[in-house]
């Protein structure tokens, strides 16, 4: 008779149950680790304390039946017809546990299941089974047993229109409230309207050459980022936030700088470099968002979309207000290259932060 | 696992390439499903089964939902069994035999006070408090209702509480379980040094092994936070000596020998323990400052075991998910939220501590306040705090 000690080892009694709904069934798996199935049934036919893999096969038939009697699935109103296939061992990292393949044949196909989930809850009530459920591309967790008793499982369909609209104003949103991207473009455009020579900056005298210019560098930035965005987002690469963030600003410096002291002058170049690092940043947002399963082509186009229209109104609201004051000492020798040192230092600040967090 | 071994190796000997691939390897298989396998010989050892644990019992069992004198011994082993290997099925099956008997209209004192017991090892302190509650109604003087109930209210910080409880034993238990409850809680409320004396002076010759090693714990403890590290390492060689399956001994003694940086003595001291989660944790930390490579491996069977957790929607092990986010994870921000949950829960030593250290590495101190004002109004020394407000 003592004081109980407060710390607690061992993970709690888990049992896994997988279910995928397809238009004709539902087919998937319940493993429960070897102790609980020897709990469950009795494995260990020689009672030596070890459960064998021959011990195991052997009551390939007893586990059917209690899991049969105590995992009722059913779609509507009437209970789905559970069918096995042979048992086989799964490794996790507590130990070994038994892994049966099973579909659950249900008389239509399930708009919503139903499962009441009762495996030993007569020996060992804190048993739990942890689901997944993968229906229509979306996934679901729950946990089942204890006193939660029958749980019901609907899926819907995202509809494709609405996830469009929503991502497209996201996108929209995103690249407006994205000052570090909008100050980066707006410091390749600036000098678009004006030309390098004898070491200044002179107002380009017609429209074709500065058009171009626009051309090429919004085109350039918006194909790189349109890339990195699309490879981060389905996970294909992944850069960590702190490197991405600090490269943005760093971006910007350079884009402004260059202004300052021009040393390249195909702009694009630049757009297409530190553009792929930018769409890593436009990835990061639709990471905390997430994308819908099930619809997860048409909220990546559709953001992808919405930053371009939103990039597109700026860049039209503000370069033909440019174009009309090149000539301007205000903007030849005052926007240009104050302002852009000006962005430089902003950008410098924005640099320590993100670098030094 | 065999990945994370073979990519150190491949970076000393300068091969590039293999390091790559190992590592995209690593990554990936991170992220697949499980992956069943038909064992190829029937011989195959899957797992081993504890005694208790066997389907054949199970006429006892059910024997238990009829007859009391079957279900309290049955449940008395369970919760021991629990105690001793940190088993928590055991806790569920010991459940499962009290059931019947710690219904709305129980009348057995015995049945509720176990059942508070194992409520207590769940850590669903409110729970074994009423049900303690209960079987006090029925048997105002039971000792070990009064005592469990000192040890949860000692948990729970509630110390004046405690207090109460540990006087209404005197006289029902031997000396040294007395002074041990009274001590303790003096110890934790501004007299730790004239605490600690009290128990080094206890006579032990005639104490069990049990109640040796609850006071070796206790006065090991008791050193740390007076910052006398070589007088609490005794403590905790001598209570591993009579009682060596104490896991609890076991973690205090590695915790000791992490914060001095012996990470080796602590591999030492936590080897083949790495079924204990708390122990496990131990490794961990261990690994992390030895640069081990079997860190991989302790790192996702933790991160699996608090993963299932937050899937069960318990917060069983939200301290030890605190300690691993903190000082094996790097992960500041989730460790503070981790502490902070477990500060809802229980405020012991260990909990203020990784509470003021994780507030502090994320940079705002003022995070863990509330467990600075609880340690200032209860007077709780530990030498511990004193080093992380230095580094303040």
């Amino acid at each position: 008779m003592l004081a109980a000690t407060n710390v607690c080892a061992h993970s709690a009694s888990n049992g896994f149950v997988t279910l995928t709904v397809s238009d004709a069934s539902v087919d998937g798996s319940l493993e429960l680790a070897i102790r609980d199935g020897e709990l469950a049934v009795g494995l260990d036919a020689d009672t030596d304390g070890r459960v064998t893999w021959g011990e195991l096969r052997a009551q390939q038939r007893a586990i059917e039946n209690y899991v049969r009697d105590r995992l009722i699935i059913g779609a509507g109103h009437a209970p789905c017809h559970l069918s096995f296939a042979p048992l086989q061992v799964n490794e996790r990292v507590d130990g070994s546990y038994l892994w049966l393949p099973l579909t659950a044949a249900c008389s239509a196909t399930p708009r919503q299941l139903n499962i009441d989930y009762r495996l030993l809850d007569d020996v060992d009530p804190s048993h739990r089974g942890l689901l997944v459920l993968t229906a229509v591309g979306a996934t679901q967790t729950a946990v089942l047993g204890g006193a939660a008793g029958t749980q019901s499982f609907s899926f819907i369909r995202p509809d494709p229109w609405r996830t469009l609209r929503q991502f497209l104003r996201t996108g929209v949103w995103h690249i407006w409230s994205g000052i570090d991207h909008l100050l980066f473009l707006f410091s390749l455009l600036l000098p678009a309207v004006l030309l390098r020579r004898e070491g200044r900056w002179e107002a380009v005298p017609l429209a074709r050459p500065a058009l171009l210019n626009v051309v090429k560098v919004v085109t350039a930035f918006t194909l790189a980022h349109s890339i990195t965005l699309t490879l981060a987002a389905l996970d294909v690469v992944r850069l960590p936030s702190r490197l991405t963030e600090s490269v943005i600003a760093a971006s910007i410096i350079v884009a402004a700088l260059n202004n300052v002291f021009p040393r390249i002058t195909d702009r694009w170049r630049i757009a297409f470099a530190f553009g792929l690092l930018h769409g890593f940043g436009f990835a990061s947002v639709l990471a905390e968002m997430g994308l819908p399963p099930g619809a997860r082509s048409v909220a990546l186009v559709a953001f992808n979309l919405g930053v371009e229209f939103g990039q597109l109104a700026v860049v039209v609201a503000i370069m033909p207000l440019a174009f009309a004051v090149r000539r301007t000492t205000f903007y030849c020798r005052g926007v240009m290259p104050w302002g852009s040192t000006l962005i430089a230092c902003l950008a410098l600040v924005w640099l320590f932060q993100r670098a030094l967090g | 696992m065999q990945a994370s071994a073979a990519l150190p190796r491949a970076l000393t000997r300068g091969r590039i390439l293999p390091a790559v691939v190992g590592v995209w390897w690593v990554a990936t298989t991170g992220l697949t499903h499980a992956s069943p396998y038909t064992p190829s010989a029937d011989a195959q050892i899957l797992a081993q089964i504890p005694a208790g644990a066997r389907h054949a019992q199970l006429p006892a069992r059910r024997l238990a939902r009829d007859r009391i004198d079957v279900a309290l011994p049955l449940a008395r082993i369970y919760i021991n069994e629990s105690r001793t290997t940190g088993d928590l099925r055991m806790l569920g099956y010991a459940d499962a035999v009290l059931a019947p008997w710690v219904g709305p209209n129980s009348d057995s004192a015995d049945a509720l006070i176990l059942h508070a017991a194992v409520l207590q090892s769940r850590h669903d302190f409110s729970a074994a408090l009423r049900e303690l509650d209960r079987g006090l109604r029925l048997r105002p003087d039971d000792p070990q209702a009064w005592l469990i109930r000192a040890t949860v209210l000692r948990v729970l910080g509630r110390y004046e509480e405690a207090s109460l409880a540990c006087r209404k034993l005197s006289g029902r238990v031997s000396v040294a379980v007395d002074t041990l409850c009274e001590q303790g809680l003096r110890g934790l409320t501004g007299e730790l040094t004239s605490a600690y004396a009290a128990l080094t002076d206890l006579p032990t010759h005639t104490m069990p092994a049990a109640e040796r090693a609850w006071r070796d714990s206790e006065l090991g403890e008791m050193a740390v936070r007076m910052g006398r590290d070589e007088a609490a390492e005794r403590w905790f060689k001598d209570g591993l000596a009579s009682a060596p399956e104490d896991f609890y001994i076991r973690a205090a003694y590695a915790d000791l020998l992490l914060r001095q940086r012996r990470a080796n003595d602590a591999l030492v001291l936590l080897m083949g323990k790495e079924n204990l989660e708390p122990l496990l944790l131990r490794i961990a930390i261990a690994q992390k400052q030895l640069h081990d490579p079997g860190l991989a491996a302790s790192r996702a069977r933790l991160n699996a075991v608090f993963a299932a957790e937050h899937q069960r929607g318990e917060g069983l092990h939200r301290r030890e998910e605190a300690r691993f986010l903190l000082d094996v994870e790097g992960e500041a921000r989730a460790a503070l939220i981790a502490a902070t949950d477990n500060w809802q829960v229980q405020h012991e030593t260990d909990d203020v501590l990784v509470f003021v250290q994780a507030a502090n590495a994320t940079g705002s101190p003022q995070a863990a306040a509330a467990a600075l004002v609880f340690v200032r109004e209860n007077g709780l020394e530990d030498a511990r705090l004193r080093n992380q407000g230095e580094r303040l």
